[in-house]
């Protein structure tokens, strides 16, 4: 009942932040932009088959998107939530209460978690909704779009807000935008640290959670934008390994907050 | 009687990161306060009363020594559970109202009964914001959110109250509705622990005083032995006769005449010497009486006549 209040709350607070609304405003805003292109292909009297490409491709640059503002909204606002609540004070009310430190932290975790599936849904629906005025149906199964992207955004909200402990929350966002970056660079076959030994490549790769393997993208089949045909272990596997990052970090951020002297900031 | 908040030895450091400054808030601090009492916690700015009141709630930890709460380490659930808090400057969610953040702090204390929902209605009525209900608490102003803090720290019929500058932001009415407020609560029983920087308030309801002064306590004990303290005196007389006035105003006493009566402060010490002069001259003493120091003397002298500490 505590951590369900706590959630709630700080979903609710989201959803009155200027700044996340700014941000959401502006980020639609560019989506939006993707419309000129699709009433063009929409105004072709007969769609032809190869017209089909050009729109694959921008929903995959949609998802994209999509995929990469979301890593970064998680961070954001599970720094935000936790250091907002110390700056203004709030949390000393809070925790006057017969509430845990880890109830108020999993409290804050799961409304974190909460906003990133509205995103989701409401992102996903506006990719088919995208699709749909190009004149493109998605053969995709939505769960995998729903899955991965909220199995990421965990992993990068609990890294935040294991991270917001010991430093300032934009710091911590910066960090946690640093790791993604540094994750996905890493892959095997990118390219980018040939010059650094192959075994600190490797170890890094191994210990950082890689933004590659939790993508939806790699299960799509983007030009013909179907589901590829991947065996359910598969899907368990990576998804375990998503929520194993995400309980780790969430277990330190636990461990960090335990603690954490409570004042203002 | 059973104490409900225990101090024992207790010290805090704080230390900036990497190596920084370290400041004692807090050093080798013990008093306890007992059921049932109000207990006042004072000190000039900066001598560690937040400091105390954090530890006790169990929001930062002390370097050395013991706290107990309710007969529980400090954060404990069990004792918050039956503890109401009243933080300095009470930050809200600014997009609640009233009764929606009550609904909310009730959530946290896990109650789930619908009676302590239905108490909501009383306690907004209880510190006068009724008629305010469908306002957001953004628009509260300092006084009513102080109000609302209280309402929110009575929820749950607590047993003990920990209120830091309870009658901060309130106007002088409010202030003693917060008075009278504290009264019923002691009358009821509960402890309350409150510190506050307006003595003579303080002075009406408390019985118990703790005094810190740069992080050191300097007393604590019973309000009335230390007021009982007091080392002056207080004559009325029908009148002083005529030459001792002046003699004595020499030594310190203090002469004020008023319309039919004189009224003559002075050390114990010259108790006797006045009062034998009085009747000597064949004037009328009507009483004599000790005067108590009131607590604003008492802190003044323990805080002001504190060496710096070496």
């Amino acid at each position: 009942m505590r951590i369900r209040a706590i959630a709630r709350n700080t979903f609710a607070a989201f959803l009155r932040n200027k700044l996340l609304i700014l941000f959401l405003a502006i980020f639609l805003c560019v989506l939006l932009l993707f419309l000129t292109p699709l009433l063009m292909m929409r105004a072709a009297a007969r769609p032809s088959s190869t017209a089909i490409s050009p729109l694959i491709e921008l929903v995959s640059g949609l998802l994209m998107m999509v995929s990469g503002f979301g890593s970064l909204l998680a961070a954001w606002a599970a720094a935000d939530t936790v250091a907002g609540e110390m700056k203004s004070g709030t949390i000393l009310a809070v925790m006057a209460r017969p509430v845990r430190r880890w109830e108020f932290l999993l409290g804050k975790y799961l409304g974190v978690q909460m906003l990133m599936a509205v995103y989701i849904l409401f992102m996903l629906g506006f990719t088919y909704l995208v699709a749909w005025i190009g004149g493109a149906s998605l053969q995709t199964t939505p769960w995998v779009l729903i899955v991965y992207p909220l199995c990421r955004y965990a992993v990068y909200s609990a890294l935040a807000m294991f991270l917001v402990n010991f430093m300032h929350p934009i710091a911590a966002f910066g960090a946690v935008l640093v790791t993604s970056i540094l994750a996905w660079t890493l892959e095997p076959g990118s390219g980018f640290f040939d010059f650094v030994p192959a075994v600190l490549r490797s170890g890094l790769y191994a210990l950082l959670p890689s933004t590659e393997l939790l993508s939806e993208d790699r299960f799509l089949t983007i030009t013909k934008a179907s589901l590829q045909k991947i065996p359910w272990g598969t899907h368990a596997i990576t998804i375990g390994y998503g929520l194993d990052y995400a309980l780790v970090f969430f277990l330190l951020a636990v461990w960090a907050f335990r603690r954490r002297p409570l004042s203002r900031d | 009687m059973p104490a409900v908040i225990e101090f024992e030895n207790v010290t805090k450091v704080y230390r900036r990161r990497f190596g920084g400054m370290r400041v004692t808030a807090l050093s080798n601090v013990s008093f306890q306060a007992g059921e049932g009492e109000v207990c006042a916690f004072l000190g000039p700015n900066g001598a560690g009363k937040t400091t105390s009141i954090g530890l006790l709630m169990g929001f930062h930890f002390a370097h050395a020594g013991n706290i107990r709460v309710l007969g529980c380490a400090p954060g404990d659930v069990r004792a918050k559970a039956r503890i109401g808090f009243l933080p300095e400057n009470f930050a809200f969610y600014k997009y609640f109202t009233a009764p929606k953040l009550l609904q909310f702090h009730l959530a946290l204390t896990g109650e789930r009964r619908p009676e302590s929902a239905a108490r909501i209605p009383e306690l907004i009525a209880k510190v006068r914001l009724q008629g305010y209900e469908n306002l957001k608490i953004g628009r509260y102003s300092r006084g009513m959110v102080q109000r609302l803090g209280l309402a929110q720290a009575l929820l749950g019929n607590p047993q003990l109250l920990i209120l830091d500058e309870p009658t901060s932001g309130l106007d002088p009415t409010g202030r003693r509705e917060v008075l009278e407020l504290l009264a019923a609560l002691k009358a009821e029983g509960k402890t309350v622990f409150l510190s506050s920087h307006i003595l003579p308030e303080v002075e009406q309801i408390c019985d118990h005083v703790v005094i810190l002064d740069r992080g050191r306590m300097v007393r604590a004990g019973r309000l009335q032995e230390m007021a009982g303290v007091g080392d002056r005196v207080e004559l009325i007389a029908d009148r002083v006769p005529e030459g001792l006035e002046q003699t004595w105003r020499e030594r310190g006493v203090i002469v004020e005449q008023g319309a039919d009566k004189v009224r003559i402060a002075a050390d114990m010490a010259l108790k006797r010497e006045i009062a034998e002069a009085l009747w000597s001259a064949g004037c009328d003493v009507q009483s004599i009486n000790p005067v108590r120091s009131s607590l604003q003397d008492i802190f003044l002298k323990l805080v002001e006549h504190r060496e710096e500490p070496a």
